[in-house]
């Protein structure tokens, strides 16, 4: 390398002190000057955070927050170029060093999850839509949706309720996160277990939705078909409306 | 060409720019980071500018000063971002942003040095390359040099003759740095390889303590800042100039305000200067 260990170890220092603050013998330097350094470089990384975790920003008690945060940035090497994604370590970070038995935070992973996700769909990169035919009729299809969606499990309602809340809530609950299309904007719906089959299986889209049917009423043990449809029907011409069912498969 | 000048493009003024009713920039300039890799709702606002505006895009997570290796997944998605909206000009700063494979997001100084100096201009090279294009290097602020063994003229220019690339001048990082470490702006500005310069920068700063201003984008450009820009186009090509503003955002009126200073300025230097060389002819 053309570049001498000397100024490397100079370079290597100085982003050291950034990310914890410390102090550090860096050659040459204004030692009036270089917490500024310090200063905006913690600002940008604190400020992205709040950002894109609002609600976990407000709940959770200032002091342990900033201690979350200087301790990420002090200890984990921020990976992603592109500083919208670097929460998304924040996330994995926060989970490897247990931080919800740690801080007392049981929902802390899920809200941190649940709050990245939005983000993360809400940018993420234009999937292809389906061709699909809305005239068919829709039992003997397969259904067709919106791709830019994703299916979760968390074990607390941070959907639902305010965080302190849902940690007294402990489940299983799933949710359904999609992009809409002309908007942008996510949205999420709470799903039951059954509904979370069905739109499993409809994502796939490997079954027509009577087959689907055949397959839930074996499984949950249903004896009302007729119930089931209805049920079935008028929550996918809700999900219709909301941008999420697009109609059947070409 | 008529001379018109840029702006740093923000989310926060997005709609500004669609409708174009007060703001009239020349072009846009955005950070590739910031929106490549992207789709949804933002995607397709930047669809619409591209259509309206042209575009430059500046660069902030290359860290061409790092001592690490260059992250070549990342200068190929800027490529492809490059291509995918015909952008003409890729700035990028010269300082670092990552050591020892940890981002953070923001212009460290280069320590001044020989070996520096050999080590980011065979990095801007590879960055060449790669790109098929020069690219174009930007002088930044600094509040505390590290390790310096030259001054920072010297290093601008061994580094840009060295790998032949382009130059971005920010005035108002000339300014911030003359004034935070006591040198001369127009020595300063003299000493860099002005023929080298593509793309011109503009902006304000504010004034934290008796000695020493931060590069904040967030004020104003003040007078002094205008006088040594209006210096310096007297002693470059006739080239793009930029209005960066990225806090403390005022009303559109008084950005478009700043702007038609800029153009001005930029007419009155400019279109002088053409008019004396056609006649040289
Ligand atoms: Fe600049």
């Amino acid at each position: 390398m053309l570049l001498k260990t000397e100024t490397y170890n100079q370079q290597s220092n100085f982003v050291q002190y950034c990310r914890d603050g410390k102090e550090v013998a860096i050659l040459g330097t204004n030692p009036e000057r270089l917490p500024h350094y310090r200063r905006l470089v913690f600002n940008i990384i604190k400020d992205t955070l709040e950002t894109t975790f609002p609600i976990s920003f407000k709940y959770i008690d200032t002091e342990i927050w900033d201690e979350m945060v200087y301790n990420y940035f002090s200890s984990h090497k921020c990976n992603d170029p592109q500083v919208w994604r670097m929460p998304k370590e924040f996330v994995d970070f926060c989970k490897a060093e247990n931080y919800t038995t740690k801080f007392n935070l049981p929902f802390l992973n899920d809200l941190l999850y649940f709050e990245w996700l939005e983000v993360e769909l809400y940018m993420m990169e234009d999937d292809t839509y389906p061709q699909v035919n809305s005239t068919k009729d829709w039992l003997k299809e397969k259904i067709a949706v919106n791709p830019e969606h994703k299916i979760i499990k968390l074990e607390y309602p941070v959907h639902l309720e305010k965080p302190f809340e849902a940690a007294n809530k402990k489940g299983d609950y799933f949710l359904l996160l999609f992009r809409e299309k002309e908007t942008g904007k996510v949205q999420f719906i709470n799903l039951s277990v059954l509904f979370t089959f069905l739109i499993e299986n409809i994502v796939l889209a490997e079954k027509t939705l009577e087959e689907i049917f055949n397959d839930i009423l074996y499984i949950f043990g249903i004896n009302d078909l007729e119930m089931l449809r209805s049920e079935v029907f008028k929550f996918l011409e809700d999900l219709k409306t909301r941008g999420f069912v697009l109609g059947v498969h070409c | 060409m008529s001379i018109k000048a840029g702006i740093g493009f923000r989310k926060d003024f997005a709609e500004e720019f669609l409708s174009g009713s007060v703001l009239k920039p020349g072009f846009l300039e955005l950070a590739p980071e910031n929106w490549m890799k992207i789709g949804g709702y933002w995607k397709k606002q930047l669809n619409q500018l591209a259509e309206m505006y042209p575009i430059t895009a500046h660069g902030l997570s290359l860290s061409i000063g790092s001592p690490d290796e260059l992250d070549m997944d990342f200068l190929k998605n800027v490529k492809h971002f490059l291509e995918e909206y015909n952008i003409e000009i890729y700035s990028e700063h010269l300082s670092f942003s990552k050591c020892d494979n940890a981002h953070l997001y923001d212009l460290l100084p280069i320590p001044f040095r020989e070996d520096a100096v050999k080590h980011v201009s065979q990095r801007i090279k590879q960055v060449q390359d790669y790109l098929g294009r020069q690219i174009t290097i930007e002088n930044v602020s600094y509040y505390t040099p590290v390790a310096a063994e030259m001054d920072e003229a010297t290093f601008i220019t061994n580094v840009v003759k060295e790998a032949d690339c382009k130059l971005l001048l920010d005035v108002n990082n000339v300014f911030v740095n003359a004034f935070n470490h006591n040198y001369d702006a127009k020595t300063f500005i003299e000493n860099l390889p002005l023929d080298h310069v593509e793309y011109i920068h503009m902006a304000g700063h504010t004034k934290v303590s008796p000695s020493l201003i931060i590069d904040t984008h967030g004020e104003a450009i003040i007078d002094p800042v205008y006088e040594l820009f209006e210096w310096t186009l007297e002693r470059v090509n006739q080239v793009p100039v930029l209005l960066e503003r990225d806090f403390n955002i005022p009303e559109m009126e008084e950005m478009q305000n700043e702007l038609n200073n800029l153009e001005a300025i930029m007419t009155k230097k400019w279109e002088a200067k053409n008019v004396i060389e056609n006649r040289n002819i």
